[in-house]
């Protein structure tokens, strides 16, 4: 079991690398998925060794939130599309022009 | 414990591709395998309810939503010939790196505690009486965080075709006169 | 250790294959029904009453030449119909096809995994429905394709809802996720003649459940996914011979996994059909295989219907079907569920 806080903490970081290094805003909340999967796994691990139901309650908590922000995300995504023709964050960049 | 390697591999490889793969669309299905390779784990641990969960809504509903926007939008026609910023590359390693040593740091120091089994009551009904008395409050507030993203959502998709059906109801009413 | 894995592997050939090979029985039923709807003859030469005619278009699927075509995704396209048809087989892991029954010293729950909320996993593994249909549109790298695949896909989507509120209000009546309580639950007679099935007691769930799996299998009048009149053939376009016969395979074996769940829910399973009870009186050592009789005999009706609905409605044009979707169902299943969680709430007070 203990194999398993490694990969949580591995699954966190790598979705983090992502997110700075990726340049299209879908592949940027590909990443963020990636971390709440490694959040989730974590809080589940907790929950088996402290003995407390209510990190597996953050779970489901987290699968909301992470609907929110995918849905809400991605409908931006559409919006910015169609305004802008584009998806990549180096064309967006209405402040300093 | 072979279980728990296999998987663990299973789900690394998984990641990398959602970072590594160079077509969006590799990557969102390769997120989708993470996701199920997740669930797999989450049945593994015996949080059975929480890998159907998983399953129904990760895998199910929010991957689907990704595809789908993907093919909406039609990720081909961009030229895959934009210049890597090697400066980006270099911060989010290092960022990466540092986190993870944190992460392996504390895991490494406590993992005697941490990989005690002390659950008990893995049982639905346990569960779910935490969440509708202890969690309540957070539970509603969850639902009608939903909800305000389901508006939300209509608000941002469907402003621009509101002015075209604007400008559809102006072109019609001009030929009618 | 051994004996368990024994009965697992018999398990999941019996289960699994069983659908399997009443495929070709159904792909007859549906071409003789669609004749009989007709007043035309169907095929009736190869065999008595033609029931070797699937046999021979499976020997004709497989002897014939694969095109692939050079403008595809590799990868995705052949993959497709492997990933369409076995999702569609993943829902009947969870489905029993009878009551836990004790043989050679031990008690063999018969469904291949067995769990105490099989109905959330039935539902989980068919919600993973749609990967297959929105790869092969994709990976076909064609417009005729696309559309069918993104048709197919938000169609599934949507009418997902309406279907999962008549679900959780069931789940709410019974009280349980175990399918074999919520059988258990449905066995039996009200008023000494009348089945204690589901449809009964929710009428509404059950319409909305059914609206729900025909569209969840892209059947008639739901079948925009390869509308022949406006898409030529939606996602499988590009599909030839044995690729094509999966993508088939699939749609009718979605359809058996959907009709048990619906079966399981509101028609009693692999509870007796009236009558039955008859014969287990006399011997008991049957029930099992009773139990198995009735579940198919369910299924059938269920094909059979579906069979009567293609062949008498015409298809739905696209916006009156997600008009229907989010603005009638929907609706009406979160009315239905407020009502069942009230009536569930009283009832116990």
């Amino acid at each position: 079991m203990s194999i398993y806080y490694y990969l949580a903490a591995f699954l966190f970081c790598l979705g983090l690398l992502g997110t700075i290094f990726k340049k299209d805003l879908i592949s940027m909340l590909l990443c963020l998925e990636l971390m709440m999967g490694g959040v989730a796994l974590l809080f589940i691990l907790f929950s088996k060794s402290t003995g407390f139901l209510d990190a597996q309650l953050m779970v489901i908590f987290t699968m909301i939130i992470s609907a929110c922000e995918v849905a809400i995300g991605l409908s931006l995504i559409i919006a910015l599309y169609r305004k802008k023709q584009t998806i990549y964050t180096d064309d967006i960049k209405i402040i300093t022009e | 414990m072979a279980a728990d390697i296999f998987l663990t591999i299973l789900t690394v490889v998984f990641a990398l591709m959602v970072v590594f793969s160079k077509k969006t669309v590799v990557s969102a299905f390769a997120l989708l395998m993470t996701l199920l390779s997740l669930a797999m784990i989450f049945f593994q641990l015996g949080t059975v309810f929480l890998s159907a969960v998983q399953v129904l809504i990760n895998a199910g509903a929010i991957a689907i939503l990704f595809v789908f926007v993907m093919m909406l939008i039609n990720l081909e026609q961009f030229p895959n010939n934009r210049e890597k910023s090697k400066v980006k590359l270099v911060i989010s390693t290092f960022t990466m790196l540092v986190v993870l040593g944190v992460f392996a740091l504390v895991i490494n120091n406590n993992i005697e505690t941490l990989s005690v089994v002390n659950l008990t009551d893995n049982s639905m009904k346990a569960l779910f009486d935490k969440l509708f008395n202890a969690y309540f409050l957070p539970f509603e507030m969850a639902t009608v965080l939903l909800l305000a993203a389901i508006v939300a959502c209509i608000v941002i998709t469907t402003h621009e075709k509101h002015e075209n059906e604007e400008e559809l109801q102006i072109l019609k009413t001009e030929e009618k006169l | 250790m051994l004996e368990a894995m024994i009965e697992i592997l018999l398990k999941t050939v019996v289960i699994l294959a069983l659908p399997l090979g009443a495929l070709p029985l159904i792909i007859h039923v549906e071409r003789r029904g669609a004749a009989f709807m007709q007043r035309r003859l169907g095929p009736n030469r190869v065999g008595p009453f033609g029931i070797l005619q699937p046999l021979a278009d499976v020997a004709k699927f497989m002897f014939k030449e694969e095109v692939h075509p050079t403008h595809v995704r590799p990868f995705f396209y052949t993959a497709a119909p492997m990933i369409a048809l076995v999702v569609a087989i993943l829902p009947l892991a969870c489905i029993p096809v009878a009551a836990p029954f004790e043989a050679f010293g031990r008690t063999i729950f018969p469904e291949v995994f067995r769990s105490d909320m099989g109905i959330f996993f039935a539902f989980a593994a068919s919600a993973l429905g749609s990967y297959g249909i929105l790869l092969a549109g994709w990976a076909s790298n064609n417009k005729y394709s696309m559309l069918g695949a993104l048709r197919a896909c938000a169609q599934m989507v949507s009418y997902e809802l309406s279907l999962s509120t008549s679900v959780v209000a069931m789940i709410f009546l019974y009280g349980t996720n175990d399918i074999h309580v919520m059988i258990a639950a449905q066995t039996g007679y009200w008023f000494g003649f009348l089945p204690k099935w589901g449809v009964f007691l929710q009428p509404v769930a059950a319409m909305l459940f059914l609206v729900g799996i025909f569209a969840e299998s892209n059947r008639l009048p739901f079948d925009l996914a390869e509308g022949e009149s406006e898409i030529v053939a939606g996602y499988h376009l590009e599909y030839s011979s044995m690729k094509f016969a999966l993508f088939f395979m699939a749609e009718y074996i979605h359809m058996i996994a959907l009709s048990a769940l619906f079966i399981i829910m509101f028609f009693g399973g692999y509870s007796l059909l009236p009558g039955m009870e008859l014969i287990v009186e006399r011997a008991p050592i049957l029930l099992a295989v009773l139990q198995v009789t009735s579940l198919i005999i369910k299924i059938g009706c269920m094909i059979w219907f579906f069979v009567w609905v293609r062949w008498t409605l015409p298809r739905f044009r696209y916006d009156k079907l997600m008009d229907l979707g989010w603005e009638r169902l929907l609706p009406l299943g979160i009315a239905n569920l407020i009502v069942t969680v009230l009536i569930v709430y009283f009832r116990n007070q």
